[in-house]
């Protein structure tokens, strides 16, 4: 409670037009959403951008944002519509059978859980799930969030969002089936 | 079975209570082929959430603000452009028309406007002549002058009061013979004192005359 008493000070300096203030808020959660948009994009570069037009959009709308939510959903939805947006049309879509051929390619099982190719295996794995299932398991399972606040920030129901994580989930285990990322972490 | 493999989903949303966990891993354990099941779904979600957390880079935060900042100048930029900035303006046959023919009906509508109202002569024809009325009155609170080149409306030719209470107007006549009289107050109906002649307006009232000569 004292961490949101302070960063609705720190919103109300920034209607005020103390743009520096935002900084502080930017700083605080520019690793969250940058995390959660290179899990949704696989790509550093494009994640990067992203992110960043995230907190763009979050400043020009702060007069809009109200105090009876945490400033982290509301920074959470607006990165996740960004995310989507740019998903929108860009990815051609993967046909369930080749998803694990994706998600093998990438992964060696020589190798230990931290390699870097296994950590791509991961995000393959990620990347080859259906948007809306993906966007699931990394709320659910990467940003440790409940279905309550994940429905805030999708802005759907918390049955439908357990069916999709509930999916994602038999996805992730047929994708990661034989890449030798479980192996690794034995 | 398909009971349990919603129940295993439960467990690891976290929403199992532990009295049902113990049971249920019990059923698990005794199951090759639900231990399997639970096996590697319990590892896909342990990788996913063990997987490394990515940081953005360390000019984030300089980042983003120098972009508001650009946004925030490019923006003043852009309205103080609005009004100060230069143009070049791209013309052709037709928009100059359209210009020239706008600047005309200005000008003609500033200085009907100014001499009083909707005379219905053209001020741009080449015959007309200005012809000046003046009407002494010190203690009137309004007069117009009302005749043939206005319809006889009274709100027309509304007058200018001057030094030494004169009202005064100008009009832009064509040559001819013009019937008028001044309007004091609103309702006064008073002939010119010092018309050039005078007719009968077969009301028992004489309307002053005004003839305009060619140039």
């Amino acid at each position: 409670m004292e961490i949101q008493r302070d960063e609705y000070a720190l919103i109300k300096e920034c209607v005020d037009g103390n743009a520096e203030a935002y900084a502080v808020l930017v700083d605080r959660y520019k690793d969250m959403i940058y995390n959660i948009a290179y899990r949704m994009l696989g790509d550093a570069d494009t994640a990067h951008d992203m992110a960043q037009e995230s907190f763009i959009s979050a400043y020009a709308g702060l007069k809009k944002f109200k105090n009876d939510s945490k400033f982290s959903t509301w920074l959470y939805s607006i990165a996740v519509n960004k995310c989507r947006d740019h998903l929108r049309g860009k990815r051609p879509h993967v046909p369930i059978d080749e998803i694990a051929e994706v998600a093998c390619s990438a992964a060696n099982p020589e190798e230990g859980l931290q390699s870097r190719q296994m950590l791509d295996g991961i995000q393959n794995a990620l990347n080859a799930l259906p948007d809306n299932y993906r966007e699931a398991i990394i709320l659910k399972h990467i940003e440790g969030l409940d279905y309550k606040e994940m429905g805030t920030i999708i802005g759907i129901d918390a049955g439908t969002l357990k069916v999709r994580t509930h999916r994602g989930r038999e996805m992730l285990k047929k994708l990661l089936k034989g890449t030798g990322v479980f192996d690794g972490q034995r | 079975m398909d009971n349990d493999r919603e129940l295993i989903h439960k467990l690891l949303d976290g929403g199992l209570p532990s009295d049902e966990t113990a049971a249920l891993m019990k059923r698990v354990n005794s199951d090759p082929d639900l231990l399997e099941e639970f096996t590697l779904l319990k590892e896909a979600v342990t990788v996913i959430e063990k997987s490394e957390r990515k940081q953005a880079s360390a000019s984030f935060t300089s980042d983003v603000m120098r972009r508001l900042s650009s946004g925030a100048k490019a923006e003043r930029k852009g309205w103080r452009n609005f009004f100060f900035g230069e143009r070049i303006f791209r013309w052709n046959m037709a928009y100059a028309a359209a210009a020239l023919l706008l600047a005309v009906l200005t000008a003609g509508g500033i200085y009907n406007f100014r001499s009083g109202g909707q005379i219905p002569y053209s001020a741009l024809d080449k015959s007309a002549v200005t012809v000046k009325f003046n009407f002494y009155s010190p203690d009137a609170k309004s007069v117009s002058v009302a005749g043939d080149f206005n319809k006889w409306r009274t709100d027309a030719g509304v007058m200018r009061r001057e030094e030494g209470g004169i009202w005064t107007i100008k009009i832009p006549l064509k040559p001819g013979a013009y019937n008028y009289m001044f309007v004091m107050n609103g309702d006064a109906w008073i002939t010119d004192p010092e018309a050039a002649a005078y007719h009968d307006d077969g009301f028992g009232y004489k309307n002053s005359v005004v003839r305009v000569d060619k140039l």
